[in-house]
Protein backbone atom coordinates (compact mmCIF):
# COMPACT_ATOMS: atom_id res chain seq x y z
CA UNK A 1 0.00 0.00 0.00
CA UNK A 2 3.15 2.46 1.03
CA UNK A 3 4.09 2.16 -2.90
CA UNK A 4 0.71 3.30 -4.33
CA UNK A 5 0.26 6.15 -1.57
CA UNK A 6 3.55 7.46 -2.50
CA UNK A 7 2.93 7.54 -5.97
CA UNK A 8 -0.47 9.25 -5.42
CA UNK A 9 1.90 11.40 -3.21
CA UNK A 10 4.37 12.29 -6.12
CA UNK A 11 1.56 12.88 -8.58
CA UNK A 12 0.15 15.21 -6.15
CA UNK A 13 3.52 17.45 -5.97
CA UNK A 14 3.79 17.49 -9.26
CA UNK A 15 -0.02 19.05 -9.49
CA UNK A 16 -2.35 16.71 -9.85
CA UNK A 17 -4.78 17.59 -7.61
CA UNK A 18 -7.29 15.03 -8.16
CA UNK A 19 -4.54 12.39 -7.15
CA UNK A 20 -5.18 13.27 -3.67
CA UNK A 21 -8.69 11.74 -3.53
CA UNK A 22 -7.15 8.61 -3.63
CA UNK A 23 -5.55 8.90 -0.60
CA UNK A 24 -7.96 10.71 1.36
CA UNK A 25 -10.17 7.34 0.44
CA UNK A 26 -7.73 5.21 1.35
CA UNK A 27 -7.17 6.20 4.91
CA UNK A 28 -10.88 8.38 5.77
CA UNK A 29 -11.80 5.70 7.60
CA UNK A 30 -8.95 5.04 10.05
CA UNK A 31 -8.79 8.62 10.66
CA UNK A 32 -12.87 9.46 11.07
CA UNK A 33 -12.86 6.76 13.65
CA UNK A 34 -9.69 7.97 15.64
CA UNK A 35 -11.53 11.04 15.38
CA UNK A 36 -14.49 10.26 16.25
CA UNK A 37 -13.34 7.97 19.49
CA UNK A 38 -11.22 11.19 20.63
CA UNK A 39 -13.73 12.98 20.29
CA UNK A 40 -17.38 11.30 20.71
CA UNK A 41 -18.97 13.25 18.77
CA UNK A 42 -20.02 12.67 14.90
CA UNK A 43 -20.05 16.48 13.95
CA UNK A 44 -16.90 17.44 15.41
CA UNK A 45 -14.71 13.88 13.71
CA UNK A 46 -16.12 15.01 10.94
CA UNK A 47 -14.80 18.08 11.13
CA UNK A 48 -11.20 17.23 12.36
CA UNK A 49 -10.58 14.67 9.68
CA UNK A 50 -11.73 17.16 6.85
CA UNK A 51 -8.89 19.37 8.42
CA UNK A 52 -6.22 16.79 9.16
CA UNK A 53 -7.07 15.72 5.43
CA UNK A 54 -6.42 19.19 4.44
CA UNK A 55 -3.28 20.30 6.34
CA UNK A 56 -1.81 17.04 5.36
CA UNK A 57 -2.32 18.21 1.59
CA UNK A 58 -0.78 21.85 2.27
CA UNK A 59 2.43 20.40 3.91
CA UNK A 60 2.62 17.64 1.70
CA UNK A 61 6.28 18.46 0.41
CA UNK A 62 7.52 18.24 4.15
CA UNK A 63 6.47 14.62 4.12
CA UNK A 64 9.45 12.09 4.19
CA UNK A 65 8.27 9.44 2.18
CA UNK A 66 10.55 6.60 3.57
CA UNK A 67 8.56 6.75 6.14
CA UNK A 68 4.16 5.69 6.32
CA UNK A 69 1.95 7.86 5.75
CA UNK A 70 -0.58 6.54 8.22
CA UNK A 71 1.51 7.76 11.12
CA UNK A 72 2.10 10.95 9.91
CA UNK A 73 -1.76 11.42 9.07
CA UNK A 74 -2.98 10.35 12.35
CA UNK A 75 -0.02 12.26 13.59
CA UNK A 76 -1.69 15.50 12.38
CA UNK A 77 -5.45 13.87 13.88
CA UNK A 78 -4.18 13.31 17.11
CA UNK A 79 -2.58 16.67 17.33
CA UNK A 80 -5.73 18.44 15.92
CA UNK A 81 -8.22 16.33 18.26
CA UNK A 82 -5.95 16.89 21.49
CA UNK A 83 -6.43 20.50 20.74
CA UNK A 84 -9.86 20.83 20.46
CA UNK A 85 -10.91 18.77 23.36
CA UNK A 86 -8.82 21.31 25.14
CA UNK A 87 -10.43 24.04 23.47
CA UNK A 88 -13.59 22.68 24.63
CA UNK A 89 -13.71 21.97 28.40
CA UNK A 90 -14.41 24.63 30.48
CA UNK A 91 -17.96 25.75 29.25
CA UNK A 92 -19.80 22.60 28.11
CA UNK A 93 -23.38 21.64 29.05
CA UNK A 94 -26.33 19.85 28.60
CA UNK A 95 -28.01 22.53 26.97
CA UNK A 96 -25.53 22.05 24.29
CA UNK A 97 -27.61 19.63 23.06
CA UNK A 98 -28.75 20.17 19.69
CA UNK A 99 -32.24 18.53 18.25
CA UNK A 100 -31.03 15.48 15.81
CA UNK A 101 -28.01 14.69 17.38
CA UNK A 102 -27.79 11.38 18.91
CA UNK A 103 -27.36 10.51 22.42
CA UNK A 104 -23.65 10.00 22.17
CA UNK A 105 -22.75 13.70 22.00
CA UNK A 106 -24.74 14.54 25.24
CA UNK A 107 -22.62 11.49 27.46
CA UNK A 108 -19.54 12.63 25.59
CA UNK A 109 -20.54 16.44 26.57
CA UNK A 110 -21.45 15.96 30.15
CA UNK A 111 -18.71 13.04 30.52
CA UNK A 112 -15.58 15.61 31.37
CA UNK A 113 -16.98 17.05 34.62
CA UNK A 114 -19.66 14.61 35.97
CA UNK A 115 -20.23 11.32 36.75
CA UNK A 116 -23.43 9.72 35.92
CA UNK A 117 -25.70 7.47 38.63
CA UNK A 118 -25.61 3.97 38.71
CA UNK A 119 -29.13 3.59 37.15
CA UNK A 120 -28.51 5.78 34.43
CA UNK A 121 -25.26 3.71 33.35
CA UNK A 122 -27.18 0.50 33.27
CA UNK A 123 -29.48 2.22 30.96
CA UNK A 124 -26.72 2.47 28.19
CA UNK A 125 -25.74 0.34 25.47
CA UNK A 126 -22.62 -1.45 25.52
CA UNK A 127 -21.65 0.77 22.67
CA UNK A 128 -22.05 4.32 24.15
CA UNK A 129 -20.94 3.02 27.27
CA UNK A 130 -17.78 2.41 25.59
CA UNK A 131 -17.64 6.02 24.35
CA UNK A 132 -18.63 7.54 27.57
CA UNK A 133 -15.70 5.84 29.42
CA UNK A 134 -13.36 6.72 26.98
CA UNK A 135 -14.33 9.81 27.08
CA UNK A 136 -13.64 10.19 30.78
CA UNK A 137 -10.16 9.73 30.66
CA UNK A 138 -8.25 12.45 30.83
CA UNK A 139 -6.52 13.70 27.18
CA UNK A 140 -3.35 12.05 27.12
CA UNK A 141 -4.42 8.43 28.38
CA UNK A 142 -7.12 8.97 25.81
CA UNK A 143 -5.05 9.06 22.36
CA UNK A 144 -2.57 6.17 23.27
CA UNK A 145 -5.47 3.81 24.65
CA UNK A 146 -7.58 5.01 21.24
CA UNK A 147 -4.71 4.43 19.18
CA UNK A 148 -3.83 0.83 20.81
CA UNK A 149 -7.42 -0.51 21.26
CA UNK A 150 -9.46 0.92 18.82
CA UNK A 151 -6.11 1.13 16.02
CA UNK A 152 -4.78 -1.70 17.20
CA UNK A 153 -1.47 0.39 16.53
CA UNK A 154 1.85 -1.30 17.95
CA UNK A 155 3.72 0.71 20.66
CA UNK A 156 6.39 1.31 18.27
CA UNK A 157 3.97 3.31 15.90
CA UNK A 158 1.93 4.81 18.66
CA UNK A 159 5.40 6.19 19.89
CA UNK A 160 6.08 7.96 16.50
CA UNK A 161 2.52 9.47 15.82
CA UNK A 162 2.41 11.44 19.49
CA UNK A 163 5.93 11.74 19.11
CA UNK A 164 6.57 10.18 22.30
CA UNK A 165 9.40 7.81 23.57
CA UNK A 166 8.50 4.21 23.81
CA UNK A 167 8.66 4.46 27.65
CA UNK A 168 6.49 7.14 27.75
CA UNK A 169 3.64 5.21 25.95
CA UNK A 170 4.02 2.51 27.79
CA UNK A 171 3.24 4.44 31.30
CA UNK A 172 0.69 6.08 29.78
CA UNK A 173 -1.11 2.80 28.61
CA UNK A 174 -0.78 1.32 32.04
CA UNK A 175 -2.22 4.40 33.56
CA UNK A 176 -4.99 4.19 31.23
CA UNK A 177 -5.83 1.16 32.02
CA UNK A 178 -5.85 1.46 35.71
CA UNK A 179 -7.71 4.74 35.02
CA UNK A 180 -10.51 2.81 32.89
CA UNK A 181 -10.40 0.25 36.00
CA UNK A 182 -11.30 2.44 37.79
CA UNK A 183 -14.40 4.64 36.61
CA UNK A 184 -15.98 1.74 35.59
CA UNK A 185 -15.41 0.20 39.10
CA UNK A 186 -18.68 1.73 40.18
CA UNK A 187 -20.62 -0.33 37.57
CA UNK A 188 -18.03 -2.90 35.54
CA UNK A 189 -19.63 -4.57 32.29
CA UNK A 190 -19.00 -7.80 33.31
CA UNK A 191 -22.53 -6.85 35.38
CA UNK A 192 -24.19 -5.77 32.24
CA UNK A 193 -26.47 -8.04 30.73
CA UNK A 194 -24.40 -8.10 27.68
CA UNK A 195 -20.69 -9.25 28.69
CA UNK B 1 -1.20 -2.90 48.53
CA UNK B 2 2.52 -2.86 49.66
CA UNK B 3 5.56 -2.39 47.68
CA UNK B 4 5.27 -6.15 46.44
CA UNK B 5 1.84 -5.51 45.00
CA UNK B 6 3.05 -2.67 42.96
CA UNK B 7 5.50 -4.96 41.19
CA UNK B 8 2.94 -7.35 40.28
CA UNK B 9 0.89 -4.23 39.01
CA UNK B 10 3.83 -3.50 36.67
CA UNK B 11 3.94 -7.07 35.56
CA UNK B 12 0.22 -7.23 34.66
CA UNK B 13 0.63 -4.50 32.77
CA UNK B 14 3.57 -5.98 30.73
CA UNK B 15 1.56 -8.98 30.03
CA UNK B 16 -1.53 -7.25 29.20
CA UNK B 17 0.84 -5.47 26.37
CA UNK B 18 2.57 -8.70 25.54
CA UNK B 19 5.89 -7.45 26.32
CA UNK B 20 6.55 -9.47 29.71
CA UNK B 21 10.20 -11.43 30.32
CA UNK B 22 9.07 -15.37 30.88
CA UNK B 23 10.83 -15.39 34.36
CA UNK B 24 8.35 -12.50 35.16
CA UNK B 25 5.44 -14.18 34.12
CA UNK B 26 6.26 -17.38 35.60
CA UNK B 27 6.52 -15.47 39.19
CA UNK B 28 2.87 -13.40 38.22
CA UNK B 29 1.11 -16.59 37.77
CA UNK B 30 2.70 -17.96 40.79
CA UNK B 31 1.34 -14.83 42.77
CA UNK B 32 -1.92 -14.65 41.44
CA UNK B 33 -2.71 -18.04 42.57
CA UNK B 34 -1.77 -17.09 46.12
CA UNK B 35 -3.54 -13.40 46.26
CA UNK B 36 -6.83 -12.79 45.70
CA UNK B 37 -6.72 -9.07 45.47
CA UNK B 38 -4.14 -9.06 42.74
CA UNK B 39 -6.26 -11.82 41.35
CA UNK B 40 -9.22 -9.45 41.36
CA UNK B 41 -7.25 -6.81 40.15
CA UNK B 42 -5.81 -9.07 36.97
CA UNK B 43 -9.64 -9.87 35.99
CA UNK B 44 -10.77 -6.21 36.06
CA UNK B 45 -8.04 -5.05 33.91
CA UNK B 46 -8.40 -8.08 31.12
CA UNK B 47 -12.59 -6.60 31.63
CA UNK B 48 -11.13 -3.38 30.48
CA UNK B 49 -9.29 -4.84 27.43
CA UNK B 50 -11.98 -6.59 26.63
CA UNK B 51 -14.35 -3.97 27.04
CA UNK B 52 -12.11 -1.74 25.39
CA UNK B 53 -11.76 -4.27 21.88
CA UNK B 54 -15.70 -4.61 21.57
CA UNK B 55 -15.36 -1.07 20.13
CA UNK B 56 -17.38 -0.99 16.92
CA UNK B 57 -15.85 0.65 13.84
CA UNK B 58 -17.85 3.65 12.97
CA UNK B 59 -18.53 4.86 8.94
CA UNK B 60 -17.47 8.34 8.30
CA UNK B 61 -20.00 10.08 6.24
CA UNK B 62 -20.06 9.17 2.75
CA UNK B 63 -19.02 12.18 1.01
CA UNK B 64 -15.74 12.63 3.22
CA UNK B 65 -13.58 12.85 0.09
CA UNK B 66 -15.70 15.38 -1.70
CA UNK B 67 -15.50 17.61 1.03
CA UNK B 68 -11.99 17.21 1.38
CA UNK B 69 -11.17 17.76 -2.17
CA UNK B 70 -13.69 20.88 -2.66
CA UNK B 71 -11.73 22.50 0.55
CA UNK B 72 -8.21 22.34 -1.19
CA UNK B 73 -7.06 25.32 -2.34
CA UNK B 74 -6.41 25.73 -5.94
CA UNK B 75 -3.82 24.29 -7.84
CA UNK B 76 -1.72 27.30 -8.42
CA UNK B 77 -1.56 27.99 -4.75
CA UNK B 78 -0.75 24.46 -3.99
CA UNK B 79 1.78 23.66 -2.26
CA UNK B 80 5.59 21.81 -2.23
CA UNK B 81 8.20 22.28 -5.70
CA UNK B 82 6.96 22.98 -8.85
CA UNK B 83 8.18 20.93 -11.14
Amino acid sequence: MDAIVNKRIKQVLNGNQDAYAEIVDLYQSRLYHVCYRMLGNKHEAEDITQEAFLRAYINLHTFDQKRKFSTWIFRIATNLCIDRIRKKKPDYHLDAQVPGTDGLDMYSQIAASEELPVEQLEKMEIQERLQYEISRLPDKYRSVIVLKYMEELPLQEISEILDLPLGTVKTRIHRGREALRKQMSQLPMTEVGGK
Amino acid sequence: MGACHEKYMDYMHAYLDGDIPPEHEQELKQHLKSCDACQAHMHELSDVVAFMKSAQPVTPPPNLTSHVMASLPKRTVSAGPQS
